[in-house]
């Protein structure tokens, strides 16, 4: 059971929540410390957009208790927060300046204050160009600029993100983690949610991975990572398909040009790389710690093993 | 206080962006305009009728032309008293009419018919009733009015005032092939008269290719039946005064009571009181159905273009719900306001300006203080009450077509006070407007419809008391709706599953503030 502690950002404890028959949320209790990036991990329809919408007290939980900077109702402190939800929309007629505007006066701003802001933070993101463009103009990418700029116009404590990257582009995703990665320069809380977890793994601090409404594992991500064994890495070129039917492998999760193995007890990893020579053109090949992925999809294929038959 | 009234204001001012705004504000004046210039300028350019009469009698049709020289000349002549009394345009009538005008402005209704038969026909003889300061004015001017009336075009006629049948219709000769003449159109139509019309309607016809527009047969055999009924009485030898006795009708006066219990007379303002609160159901039916409709529009484009949640992290769903709920009310206020000043402002000078009679006065109606504040009142609770329902349906669908299927059930609701109007108006205590007050969703209409007559003031205290406890209710209710509804994509939820989330608790709130 966490601790709660001046030190953290949120603190949830035993939150459950109910929509009529379905259960979104069984039970949920994690700690996010000031100061860290911390990742919402899971597949979809895990309970992280509704977990995270009770964190910013769009819903309220059945049962458990939430303090979100030492605050038991979020809705006091909403000014203090910055949330980006997963479904994001613009007001098509309306100025980028004035809709950023409009949000940095709904958090508390005077008007002067939140227009200039708005001016100085597009300027600054490279939207200079698009201040007064009317939002149904702007590409998608843009779209989503303006939307982050419009969660953090009012420069908040803490940050919550609901699948910041989904649907950008390489530039776009570079644009949006070194905002991340500036919040938390900034000593600011950020909470992200994504199922791509090469993106948690590569700019959080710690993670937690939510499965059909339960925590499975959480942690600072090199526990996490350590917690997982040894797994084998190959980068290849060729034809993966002959890499499915190896012996001594218990499980292989082959992305196309990089593959990482599961081993049977016993198997060596110099009997794999006997069987993969000649096959595929292999680039590198090593033993180190199992991806996040691998744990995930080891936690996740584990917790519906177990609970599949009651709750499918 | 503070996060609603943002939410309202950028709803205000956005709307007012919009181009639909701007033609609903505009269109509206445009649509009065028209709708009361229309009639009287489709009326001045009507084209004046011509018709011939063959007349085998060789009596009735110059009887006729006679008659109506007399009663178009008697039209004229109160029209000149109208102005000479309310200080109308006297300077602009023929200068024959302005100079007897003083006199005119004096005469009693029967004086009237005097000086239009001395004026239209050159008679003396019925001057002779006239006061004897009026009666040499009247016989200097026969001669140069009749110079008037035979070379005035018709439209000067109408000029003078649009009901004189000389402004509508002109005789010609009935020479020629008659039937080819109306084919072709160069006549409007003719009359057959019958060789003894006093006996019976033998031979009486009338023919004409458009059969539509009867206005100048009903007035042709209107002047007729007068003419002939009067050679009936003389042939008959009963006087004229005894005919009109025996086919005067029995009147009761209409006389009504005070809140005091004193009999008075009814004049136009009690009958305009009486009518004043079916202007105001419908002008509240109008205001309820077009605003809420406004705010299910809304509603639904913010859920569609997905900006609910982005909200949702600034506000908490019941602020964003009451910003929502006062901000489209405040941009249809200023719509409807817009609309009852121009319709008042027009109504009021717009007939002036056109040279028409001032149709309705509507100033009683407008200035009575209690049918105001009620109005004002029951606005506000039934937009509130609407509002909430429609605000709440709006959250759980995704397009105006989904939200049509839950719609029809409002609709009905809306529907009932109107089809209700005209038996409660006659009846306005009777136990079916009594009944219908007590049913929340009905009560602000059918309160303004029985203002006339009007309830006591304890049913007004318990409707009002019902209506506010179904308002808390409903805005209760529809919140937990908005709440969950106003995140949800997909398919819309069935009547069944939204039930649900109106019964289980919102969850536990620590210590709310909203």
């Amino acid at each position: 059971m966490p601790q709660t502690s001046a030190s953290d950002a949120i603190v949830l404890q035993g939150i459950r929540k109910s929509f009529g028959d379905f259960v979104a949320v069984h039970d949920i209790s994690l700690t996010v410390p000031r100061g860290t990036i911390y990742g919402f991990l899971g597949p979809n329809g895990a309970g992280k957009t509704t977990t995270i919408r009770m964190m910013m007290s769009i819903f309220y939980p059945d049962a458990g208790s939430i303090s979100i900077l030492g605050e038991p109702n979020s809705e006091r402190i909403k000014d203090r927060l910055g949330y980006l939800p997963e479904e994001k929309g613009l007001y098509k007629n309306m100025t980028a300046v004035d809709l950023i505007t409009y949000f940095g006066r709904l958090k508390g701003l005077a008007k002067k204050d939140a227009r200039a802001r708005a001016v100085a933070l597009m300027t600054k993101y490279g939207l200079g160009e698009w201040i007064t463009t009317k939002c149904k103009a702007l590409s998608k990418g843009m779209g989503q600029k303006v939307q982050i700029l419009a969660t953090l116009i009012h420069n908040p404590e803490l940050v919550i993100l609901d699948e910041p990257f989904s649907g950008l582009d390489p530039v776009n995703v570079e644009t949006v983690r070194e905002a991340i990665l500036t919040l938390k320069r900034e000593g600011k809380t950020v909470v992200f949610s994504t199922h791509v977890m090469e993106q948690a793994e590569q700019i959080c601090d710690a993670v937690v991975l939510i499965n059909r409404g339960r925590v499975l594992i959480d942690g600072r991500i090199s526990d996490v990572r350590h917690s997982g064994g040894r797994t084998v890495h190959l980068d290849y070129e060729g034809d993966g398909t002959v890499l499915r039917a190896l012996a001594g492998v218990e499980r292989v999760n082959d992305a196309g040009k990089h593959a990482e193995f599961v081993l049977k007890e016993g198997t060596d990893a110099d009997d794999l790389l006997k069987q993969i020579v000649g096959r595929v053109r292999v680039r590198s090949f090593d033993t180190r710690e199992a991806s996040l992925h691998e744990i995930f999809v080891r936690a996740v294929g584990q917790d519906s093993a177990t609970r599949g038959v009651t709750n499918a | 206080m503070r996060k609603p009234l943002l939410v309202a204001q950028r709803e205000i001012v956005e709307s007012m962006k919009t181009k639909g705004f701007w033609i609903g504000i505009l269109l509206f004046p445009v649509i009065i305009v028209l709708s009361i210039g229309a009639p009287v300028l489709l009326a001045r350019a009507k084209s004046v009728r011509t018709y011939a009469v063959v007349d085998s009698s060789s009596w009735l049709a110059d009887a006729v032309q006679r008659q109506s020289g007399i009663a178009d000349t008697r039209r004229i002549l109160l029209e000149t008293a109208n102005r000479q009394l309310t200080g109308g345009n006297v300077a602009s009538l023929p200068p024959v009419l302005a100079r007897i005008a003083p006199h005119v402005g004096a005469f009693t209704p029967s004086q009237l018919d005097s000086a239009a038969r001395t004026l239209a026909t050159g008679d003396a003889a019925p001057a002779a009733a006239l006061p004897d300061s009026a009666r040499n004015p009247v016989l200097d001017a026969r001669e140069e009015y009749r110079a008037w009336w035979d070379t005035a075009t018709a439209s000067t006629i109408r000029g003078v005032h649009q009901a004189p049948a000389r402004g509508k219709y002109r005789r010609v000769n009935a020479t020629g092939d008659l039937n080819k003449r109306v084919a072709d159109e160069e006549l409007f139509a003719y009359f057959v008269i019958g060789r003894d019309p006093v006996a019976d309607n033998r031979g009486m016809a009338y023919v004409a290719k458009n059969l539509a527009d009867d206005a100048l047969r009903n007035w042709y055999s209107e002047i007729a039946t007068d003419v002939v009924r009067q050679r009936r009485l003389t042939q008959e030898g009963i006087s004229p005064r005894t005919a009109a006795w025996l086919s005067d009708e029995v009147r009761f006066t209409e006389r009504t009571v005070s809140a005091s219990g004193e009999q008075t007379a009814v004049g136009l303002k009690d009958k305009l009181r009486q009518n004043a609160p079916v202007v105001f159901v419908y002008l509240l039916w109008i205001s309820i159905f077009s605003i809420t409709q406004g705010l299910l529009t809304s509603t639904i484009e913010e859920k569609s273009t997905r900006i609910s949640e982005v909200l949702l992290s600034s506000v908490s769903p019941v602020q964003l719900m009451a910003g929502k709920i006062l901000g489209v009310a405040g941009t249809g206020l200023t719509m409807i306001v817009t609309w009852v000043l121009t319709a008042t402002i027009a109504v009021k000078y717009m007939p002036k300006l056109m040279g028409a009679p001032a149709s309705l006065d509507l100033t009683p109606i407008m200035s009575d203080p209690a049918l105001l504040a009620s109005f004002v009142i029951y606005f506000l609770l039934g937009y509130m009450l609407y509002a909430a329902i429609l605000i709440g349906i709006g959250s759980v669908v995704n397009t105006i077509q989904e939200a049509q299927a839950l719609m029809m059930p409002v609709m009905m609701m809306l529907m009932l006070p109107l089809l209700a109007m005209i038996p409660i108006g006659q009846d306005p205590n009777g136990t079916f407007a009594k009944v219908m007050s007590y049913i929340p969703p009905f009560t602000p209409f059918v309160m303004m419809n029985r203002a006339a007559g009007p309830p006591a003031l304890w049913e007004y205290v318990v409707t009002t008391f019902l209506l506010v406890a179904a308002i808390a209710g409903t805005l209760w209710a529809s919140a937990k709706i908005f709440r969950i509804g106003i995140l949800m994509t997909g398919k819309p939820p069935k009547v069944r599953e939204i039930w649900q989330w109106v019964r289980t608790p919102t969850g536990v709130v620590p210590g709310r503030q909203e």
